[in-house]
Formats: C-alpha cells, sequence, structure tokens
C-alpha cells in the first residue's frame, strides 16, 4: 500500500496505486522539462503509459496563479496556499487515477519545490510539512543538482531572467543579475536541505543534456524495472495502442479517487 | 512567520461566528454602526479578496470541481490574501476590524467533510487571534425556522451537496448544519470563543457584545475618523 507523508485525504484510497511515481526536482532553468520531454517517449516506446505533470497544470487553479504573478500581488503564505490548491487538484484529479490506472507519472517538480520557495521566503518549514502532509510518497525523486556559476549562463543564454526566478519579490537587489544570483544561491540551499531529509537521488546536470539523459535513463530504469514482456503478438499491438497517450482526463472520468 | 497569538497590534478584531441564520451578520452589523458613532476608526473586512483567488473559488464552485481538499485549500488561499493584504495591515495601522466569519467557520465546516482536525488547525496558525471572537449558539430548528422566509434556494456547497448527505437540497442542509454545530461545540472551548445566546431578543444580545467590546477597547489608542 501507498503511503503519505502524514495525513490521508477524505476518499483517497491508497491500495492498488501500482503505478510509479517519479519526482524530478531542481532549480529553475536546471533542465527538468527537457529531461521530461526526453523521458517520456523513451518509455512510452518501451511501452508504458505515461502521464507527465507539473505546476500551476491543473484545472483548478492553474490559470489564477499565473495571472497573479503577473500582478505580482500576492503575499508569501497567499502564494503557498494557492500552489497548494494547485497541487491538491492534480494529485486528486491526475496523479491518483494515474497511478490505479498503473501508468509512469513522470511530474515537473513535486511538493519540495514549493516548500523551498517558500522557507526562501520565510514561510516555516513545519506549517508547510503539514499543509503537504496529504502527498503521496514518490517511488523515487531526481534532483538535478547544479551550483549557480554553472546555472547562470544556461538561463543568460535561453530565457533570460524571470523576474520571479529572481526573487524579485523579495527586492534583494535592483540588479536583476544579482538578485538572480542571491535568490537561487538561498534556493539551492533549502534544496541541498531538502535532498538530505527526502533523500533524493541526486543527479549532476553541469553535463550536457545527453549525458544527464543517460543518467536518468539508468536511475529510471532502475526504478521500474524490465518493461514486462508480451507473450503474443497480438497483445503486443494492444499493449502499444494503450501506451500512444492515454489522455488524463479519460482516466480521471473512470477512477474512484475523483469521487 | 507569526503564528497564532504571537501577533501584536495596536488595532483590534472582533469576529463573530455561527451557523447560517443565527444573526451573527445583524448583530456585527448593530455593532460597526454603534463604534463608528463612538468615533473608532471601524473597518468590515470582507469575505471576498483578491479578484483573481476569488476567480478561481467561484469557478470551482460553479463547475462543482472542488473535493474537501481543494475546498479547504483554496478556502485557505482566500483566507490569507485577506490576511496579509487587509487584516493585518489594518491592525497596524490601529483600526478596529470586524469579520463576518473567521478561521473557525473553515474548523467546523473542513472537518464536516471530512478533513484531519488538527490538520486543518496548523493549516490557519497563520491567522491573527481575534481580540474577542463571538459565537452565536442557536438550537438548530430555530436557525432553520428564520431561514425558511427569507430564503430563496441554498447553493451546493453551502447545503454540503457534496458530501452526498440526502438528494433533497433542504435535508442536506439540515444534516449539514448539524453536524456543523457539533464541531463548533468542540471550537468554542478550545479557542475560547464568548458564546452569546442567539434566542433571546436582539438589543440584548446587542447589549452584551457592546459591554465586552467596550471594555477590550478601554485600552485601545482611538484612532480618529476624518469627519
Amino acid at each position: 500500500m501507498r503511503e503519505t507523508y502524514g495525513s490521508v485525504l477524505p476518499g483517497m484510497n491508497l491500495e492498488d496505486l501500482s503505478g510509479k511515481l517519479i519526482v524530478i526536482e531542481g532549480t529553475d532553468g536546471v533542465g527538468r522539462s527537457t529531461q521530461i520531454n526526453l523521458l517520456k517517449p523513451w518509455l512510452e516506446q518501451q511501452g508504458r503509459a505515461v502521464l507527465d505533470t507539473g505546476m500551476t497544470r491543473s484545472d483548478l487553479a492553474g490559470k489564477g496563479i499565473k495571472q497573479a504573478k503577473e500582478g505580482h500581488t500576492l503575499g508569501r503564505i497567499t502564494l503557498s496556499l494557492f500552489y497548494a490548491t494547485d497541487f491538491v487538484d492534480r494529485l486528486e484529479k491526475q496523479i491518483v487515477p494515474a497511478l490505479r490506472a498503473g501508468f509512469v507519472v513522470l511530474t515537473d517538480r513535486y511538493i519540495y519545490s514549493l516548500m523551498a520557495r517558500a522557507m526562501v521566503r520565510g514561510v516555516d518549514a513545519p506549517w508547510l510539512r503539514n499543509v503537504y502532509s496529504f502527498a503521496l510518497k514518490p517511488d523515487a525523486m531526481f534532483y538535478l543538482r547544479i551550483s549557480v556559476d554553472d546555472l547562470i549562463p544556461r538561463v543568460v543564454f535561453s530565457r533570460g531572467f524571470d523576474y520571479w526566478e529572481s526573487g524579485m519579490d523579495l527586492h534583494p537587489s535592483e540588479d536583476m543579475y544579482e538578485s538572480f544570483r542571491k535568490y537561487q544561491t538561498a534556493l539551492l540551499a533549502q534544496f541541498d536541505r531538502l535532498a538530505e531529509e527526502y533523500s533524493f537521488t541526486v543527479i549532476d546536470a553541469t553535463p550536457d543534456i545527453p549525458t544527464v539523459f543517460g543518467q536518468l535513463k539508468e536511475a529510471v530504469s532502475r526504478v521500474l524495472g524490465p518493461p514486462e514482456a508480451a507473450p503474443a503478438v497480438v497483445e503486443r499491438k494492444a499493449a502499444a495502442a494503450a501506451a500512444s497517450s492515454v489522455p488524463p482526463r479519460g482516466v480521471a472520468s473512470d477512477g474512484d479517487a475523483a469521487a | 512567520m507569526k503564528r497564532y497569538g504571537e501577533h501584536r497590534f495596536p488595532g483590534k478584531l472582533f469576529v463573530v461566528e455561527g451557523i447560517d441564520g443565527s444573526g451573527k451578520s445583524t448583530q456585527l452589523g448593530l455593532l460597526h454602526q454603534w463604534l463608528q458613532a463612538e468615533g473608532y476608526g471601524t473597518v468590515f473586512s470582507e469575505w471576498n479578496s483578491s479578484l483573481l483567488v476569488r476567480d478561481t473559488t467561484k469557478r470551482g464552485k460553479k463547475k462543482r470541481m472542488l473535493t474537501p481538499a481543494s475546498f479547504s485549500l483554496i478556502h485557505a488561499t482566500d483566507f490569507a490574501d485577506r490576511t496579509e493584504h487587509n487584516i493585518i495591515p489594518l491592525l497596524k495601522a490601529g483600526a478596529v476590524v470586524l469579520c463576518d466569519r473567521y478561521i473557525y467557520t473553515a474548523f467546523a465546516r473542513d472537518v464536516v467533510r471530512g478533513m484531519d482536525r488538527q490538520w486543518v488547525r496548523e493549516l490557519y496558525s497563520f491567522a491573527v487571534k481575534p481580540t474577542v471572537a463571538f459565537y452565536f449558539r442557536i438550537p438548530l430548528e430555530v436557525a432553520l425556522n428564520r431561514l425558511r422566509n427569507g430564503r430563496n434556494g441554498i447553493k451546493f456547497y453551502e447545503a454540503g451537496m457534496d458530501l452526498g448527505l440526502s438528494s433533497d437540497s433542504e435535508e442536506s442542509f439540515e444534516i449539514f448544519q448539524g453536524r456543523i454545530i457539533e464541531e463548533y461545540e468542540k471550537i468554542v472551548p478550545e479557542y475560547e470563543l464568548t458564546p452569546v445566546d442567539a434566542t433571546l431578543p436582539i438589543e440584548v444580545q446587542q447589549a452584551q457584545m457592546r459591554q465586552i467590546v467596550l471594555a477590550r477597547l478601554a485600552q485601545a489608542k482611538r484612532l480618529r475618523v476624518a469627519p
């Protein structure tokens, strides 16, 4: 039976969640989504059904958070709770039904990023641990680790400095570069602390994309084990059809966790 | 991050709690008028907040996409926004702040929906402890009788229809409110709410409230309102 970090949500049955929950964690711009975009087709080729999800992708709160962040108007506790709302909606409506249907769930960030970001903003760790105590314990957490010095060129040469990723709401400096450096240093320190507390598997994200992908493939394979062999040709075809991107909404409608 | 009971502000916070039909809003309205007439800078903190959070809450309710957990968290988000952007700045400025419903409403409602009692209390631990929290105690039947006349249709979540207690919204509402009263009765001693007998005449209840409020305002700096 699957475990949570403490509390269990009403109506959530922890039995028969036979899929695998794999978390990719790491700071802004470290390459999490790039790696997930590589992992998903690779897993699907093995005949596994994959659901990928990430922050602000809930039906309920995703849009609201994005709009609120444009206005830079939310307080730190409000923002934390808005993200928690987004998270619980995805947990109940996407993640749990997919796990029940035997999917591999790849999640771009999990509760740890939310906790790290809130802690840098002065929100209490024990309070955050309580808020997220209903979260399912994942089967694996891969932490893409990088130093600030290696992170900066990556961000500069891709999308540039972002207001929130530079912690500008904390006013660490007028200068976006200085802010980014200070904020990300503080954030990485929190990630490192969480990596220890929750025993993340650390993946060095400094090398190029194929090298990191190679390491991740190996680590993910260890978690999933070998793909189950299909005894007959007919069944192999069926498995391939099932694996070709089954939309998560369809899963939600017949999963009992939606109750 | 300051926790419940740790905040120190010059302003005062008075809240009213109780089930629908207990008369708490009427009493708070009367208190508001009186405080203003007495010259206190009094602000009524509305139970709605920034449009953004409110839009999400509305959408969730309208489309009936809320579970007990997301219902709880979206309301906590909304309340956090009011705390950070409204209640705390007003109290810092020395205002008398009045709230119609506070965290105890969430404690009662969320627990009836099946959320863990301790989890909800910890969730709201960032809230400012009220100077006085009045609880308008009323037998369920009396409240229901009051509501039968003035009410035009109970909303889905208000009636606790999401709990599947009854397919009839009237009946569901009654069962739901009954359970809310049971939760309130646990909260009253735990959080030292001040009970008011809500079956007494309106003027008698109001006189009791004013007496209690006045005693707490005696040492407060009076925030002068521009004429």
